[in-house]
């Protein structure tokens, strides 16, 4: 019995001290000492499949040009794995030194790291050659925590037997605003004469309801005196939401069923879907059908919210932060990302990328690539804090709280603000 | 005696039964028909209302596609030694509490049963973080360790023993006694040959539990050299989830093997079911 | 050597209780590796999760501070989690009755004389050995509304298409099916080989006395299957509150209207969707103690109606 007490009680130390360690280990000031003979760097992303494997060749080329660093590579799953797999690293001081997936900057921006501000003076990266509008959505409460890496927009693909089936050339006359498309939408889905086919769905509601706020002259959230709040319970977002509801009223779009919707696109059952740009290089010759795809429609604006993934530094080490800066100024370079954009379906982050002959003649090449291209012009970042991912869920449960008609548009929005004002708290 | 095993209780083949089970059994493999038929099937094959159920052209390609896609080998490996020896770990401390539970008389020992109950309380999900505090910590990121010493201990396999343990007839055990059997040769003689149905029972639930325990294995490590079947299957499904086809295939191989030692293993669950049969 | 020893029992008193030493230096032994595991893998993770429940623990930036009861409070108002408890209350209570009453029947079915019983038997048990990962998938391929074919098979009985994962009034419900195809051997297994530990001599002695069949089974077997059965309701009810894999893969995000989302899968979305590692932590208490009381209500009333099987 006594064993046990003092076992039991060795153990309730033991914890005590992983728990106040765990906690107190957050950011030791790292001291440059000489510089080591080999830097080992943990490099994590969520980058999948094919696009991973290309990206990890591109790292390995960095390995074997720098014999001083050398690289540990792991594929960490889609997002909120990944999510899920840095939380606990970083909480136990394991957290990789370099991590690319959604919203990374939110692990450096938190902790009030915003060393890449400075990495970036390095002339070599050539910073200036960033487009603006990508470098937004590295951004973390308006300051710079990552830099983009792997970005996307959605673009409104479509099938192209069921247009001219209706007899409609949308390659000479693509809907412009969102009324013109959903007369055209609704006129295929009609002249198709089977029930089971939908005008339009979308496989990431979330996201496009970001891009139609922002088209309708709302910005989902501000920045005010130094504290996010959202504002889309401003009238012009409500616009949107009863949009949305038409949609579904009009049976232009199945209530709740955005999982569903690239299946049912592949299936030939839809004839618009509003999906990431990088389904282009997946999807180009592999449907049954003739793909098409056209720039997203809009209100008042043409606007895209930008999506995908950001490459942060996490490592606190002076020299494997300067070795993870090495390794990112190389893969980010214009070859390289421009490699990266072209074999992967995500957008070039480079002015000069676009400059690029091989660039130019793809696009020419790809109805689809050029016009995820031209969107690119009007990308838009959201901007990212702390409580993204809980503004997510509040959206989605909007959403489908509109589409299937519990509640009126404007009170889901209401709702769903009130939610996010709570959750910041 | 055998024999008499099967035909116990009901003297002539009971066909009603027959019937039913028969078509339980149907919907029951009727998802595995579909998973084989599929795992050949082309991407149009797929896509096609009404559903087609069988492939156009037999596709071997789908096959092909998965070891382009995970390095399938490595992570079968690593979840058989994984599974294999959490289960021998899992056993050895189960089989020790269960004995003590049951056969025991000590302080403590009702608080300890409710301890041992409340452990199964907890979802995975919350002591995750904890638990990877407290694994990197003692260095078992990427670790065969790290993989499988927190998956060890199990109330469930404990509990389970102690309700079959409870069935073994008391004066076994007392004559055992009388014979001046010590405690451990009480275990090992007397009670483990009685037990065994229900140990090779709790050792093959003890090895599915492992065999797809995704969480923790996907947390734990970062190397390729670690991972896990089930890690190498969800990849799959998140880089490919609309080609149902090639899913189709990694679980047909996923599977098969298992279902293989499941049927070997099942010979043997109902030969030491035959044995205790006999016995008493 | 033990021959003598084995005649003459030494006690020993702790508590006011007297104990048999032997016993108490066997147990001391064999307790190690449980109570060094129950430590480690138990008690170390849940002290931390009971001291993070009443903190602000936020998981990306790993800062908290002490808030007391302010988890526990939001959760009592979260209308999300009111969702949750009533999902699981709905979905376990079916389970419960779908996976201890069918496998019972099936495994009583099963112990009956009747051909391909090997095959019979491991046709039940099969789906228990296939991952989640890939038994799901080919579920939700079933539960496509578009080229799933089992709107094909209610099309072929002339009923109406169903949108199964994608309606809040079916998403729970198949969910369930998939549930209940994919663990019921296990209880199967487990009441089979109960059945099978049943001695002959039982059986037979009932025959001898003139039993039917009827009578073998409420008077002999099902009593002696008691052990097994309390067993299998007790882990039915610890597992059906845990469960969490099916519906994460099946419906994300919790599913139409957040129809489907469990608990857990409540749990899982405070802590790594939302960070609020805290609150995930004061919800896991919660569900501890709703287990812990339905658990301990389920052995005081197996307690009373115990059978001495001698």
């Amino acid at each position: 019995m006594k064993k046990i007490l003092v076992i039991a009680l060795v153990a309730l130390a033991a914890c005590g001290f992983v728990f106040a360690k765990g906690a107190s280990e957050a950011s030791p000031a790292a001291e440059a000492g000489p510089k080591p003979e080999l830097t080992t760097l943990k490099v994590w992303y969520s980058i999948s499949g094919n696009n991973g494997k290309f990206f990890e060749s591109q790292a390995q080329a960095f390995d074997e040009a720098h014999p001083e660093i050398a690289l540990e590579l792991t594929y960490t799953g889609k997002y909120s794995d990944t999510a899920t797999k840095v939380s606990a690293a970083k909480v136990s001081g394991e957290a990789p030194d370099v991590l690319i997936t959604a919203a990374s900057q939110l692990y450096t921006g938190e902790d009030g790291n915003f060393t890449i501000e400075e990495d970036v003076k390095d002339a070599e990266f050539k910073f200036d050659d960033i487009q603006t509008g990508v470098l937004e959505y590295a951004k973390y409460n308006d300051r710079l925590a990552s830099l983009p890496f792997g970005i996307s927009t959605q673009v409104m693909y479509y099938n192209k037997n069921l247009a001219k089936a209706a007899g409609v050339d949308l390659e000479k006359n693509p809907p412009k605003t969102w009324s013109e498309f959903v007369t055209v939408a609704s006129a295929i889905q009609k002249a198709s004469g089977n029930p089971d086919v939908w005008g339009f769905d979308t496989s990431d509601g979330v996201w496009l309801i970001k891009s139609m706020l922002n088209q309708n002259g709302n910005s989902v959230v501000q920045m005010k005196d130094g504290k996010i709040e959202p504002v889309f319970t401003e009238a012009n977002a409500i616009e949107v939401a009863d949009f949305w509801k038409s949609l579904v009223d009009s049976k232009l779009m199945p209530a709740g069923q955005h999982d569903n919707a690239e299946k049912k696109f592949l299936a030939g059952n839809l004839v618009f879907v509003a999906a990431t740009s990088n389904r282009i290089s997946k999807w180009a010759g592999s449907t049954d059908f003739e793909l098409g795809a056209i720039e997203m429609p809009y209100f008042k604006k043409q606007s895209v919210a930008m999506g995908g993934s950001t490459a942060t530094i996490m490592a606190t080490d002076y020299w494997k932060h300067d070795a993870s800066w090495q390794l990112l100024k190389f893969v980010l370079n214009t070859d390289n990302q421009t490699a990266f954009a072209l074999t992967s379906g995500y957008l070039p982050i480079r002015k000069s990328s676009l400059e690029m002959a091989d660039v130019k003649s793809y696009v020419a090449g790809s109805e689809l690539y050029s016009v995820a291209i031209k969107q690119l012009s009007y990308a838009w970042a959201y901007t990212h804090f702390a409580e993204m991912g809980s503004m997510d869920s509040f959206f989605w449960y909007a959403l489908d709280e509109i589409e299937r008609g519990v509640k009126t548009p404007e009170q889901a929005f209401k709702d769903a603000s009130a939610s996010l004002v709570a959750e910041m708290e | 005696m055998a024999k008499k095993l099967k035909t116990r209780g009901v003297n002539r083949t009971n066909w009603v039964v027959f019937v039913i089970l028969m078509l339980g059994s149907l919907l029951m493999i009727f998802p595995f028909i579909w998973m084989i038929l599929s795992s050949f099937k082309t991407v149009s094959d797929v896509y096609t209302y009404p559903p087609k159920w069988l492939p156009s052209s037999w596709k071997w390609d789908n096959y092909k596609t998965v070891f382009d896609m995970i390095p399938f080998g490595i992570y079968y490996l690593n979840s058989i030694y994984t599974s294999v020896v959490q289960t021998i770990l899992m056993m050895g401390i189960a089989v020790c509490g269960a004995f003590c539970l049951v056969f025991l008389d000590f302080p403590g020992r009702r608080p300890l049963v409710s301890l041992i109950r409340s452990t199964m309380f907890v979802p995975m999900v919350v002591t995750l973080v904890p638990m990877y505090l407290l694994v990197s910590k003692l260095h078992g990121v990427d670790t065969y360790a790290g993989i499988m010493l927190p998956q060890v201990f199990s109330g469930f396999t404990i509990f389970l023993l102690v309700s079959f343990f409870t069935t073994i007839p008391k004066d076994l055990c007392d004559s055992a006694k009388l014979d001046g059997c010590g405690y451990f040769r009480i275990l090992w003689n007397v009670v483990l040959p009685n037990a065994k149905s229900a140990m090779s029972t709790a050792a093959l639930f003890s090895f599915l539990g492992h065999w797809k325990s995704y969480t923790w294995p996907l947390i734990i490590t970062n190397k390729d050299k670690y991972r896990t079947l089930p890690i190498g299957m969800k990849y799959l499904v998140q880089e490919s989830s609309s080609e149902y086809q090639v899913m189709m295939a990694a679980s047909v191989m996923a599977i098969l093997p298992v279902l293989v030692i499941f049927v070997i293993f099942e010979k043997q669950l109902v030969k030491s079911i035959t044995l205790t049969g006999m016995k008493s | 050597m033990n021959t003598g020893k084995a005649a003459m029992i030494h006690r020993r008193v702790i508590f006011g209780k007297s104990y048999d030493t032997e016993q108490l230096h066997a147990a001391m032994i064999l307790l190690i590796p449980v109570l060094v595991s129950i430590i480690m893998i138990f008690i170390v993770p849940v002290v931390q999760v009971v001291l993070y429940s009443f903190t602000d623990m936020n998981i990306n930036t790993g800062k908290w501070k002490v808030t007391w009861f302010k988890n526990f409070q939001f959760l009592f108002t979260d209308e999300k989690f009111g969702k949750a408890l009533r999902n699981t209350a709905v979905f376990a209570v079916l389970k419960l009755v779908f996976d201890t009453f069918l496998s019972l029947g099936i495994a009583l079915m099963l112990d009956t004389k009747i051909p391909l019983r090997r095959y019979l038997r491991s046709s039940y048990f099969a789906p228990v050995v296939v991952p989640v990962v890939a038994s799901s998938l080919i579920w939700i391929w079933f539960f496509d509304p578009g080229v799933g074919p089992l709107n094909q098979i209610l099309a072929f009985f002339g009923l109406k298409p169903l949108q199964w994962l994608y309606s809040e009034k079916t998403a729970l419900i198949s969910i369930l099916m998939f549930s209940v195809w994919k663990g019921i051997g296990y209880n199967v297994m487990l009441f089979l080989t109960g059945l099978q530990n049943i001695p002959d001599s039982y059986l037979e002695a009932a025959k001898v006395d003139g039993a039917t069949n009827a009578q073998c089974l409420f008077r002999v077997k099902l009593p002696l299957l008691r052990p097994i059965m309390n067993f299998v309701v007790m882990i039915g009810i610890i597992n059906t509150f845990k469960v969490f894999a099916e519906v994460d893969v099946m419906t994300p995000k919790g599913g139409p209207l957040y129809s489907t989302a469990l608990i857990v899968n409540y749990i899982y979305e405070q802590a790594f969707t939302r960070g609020k590692m805290g609150r995930a932590c004061a919800a896991s208490i919660i569900l501890f103690l709703i287990i812990f009381i339905l658990t301990t209500i389920q052995s005081r009333m197996n307690a009373r109606k115990t059978v001495d099987y001698e």
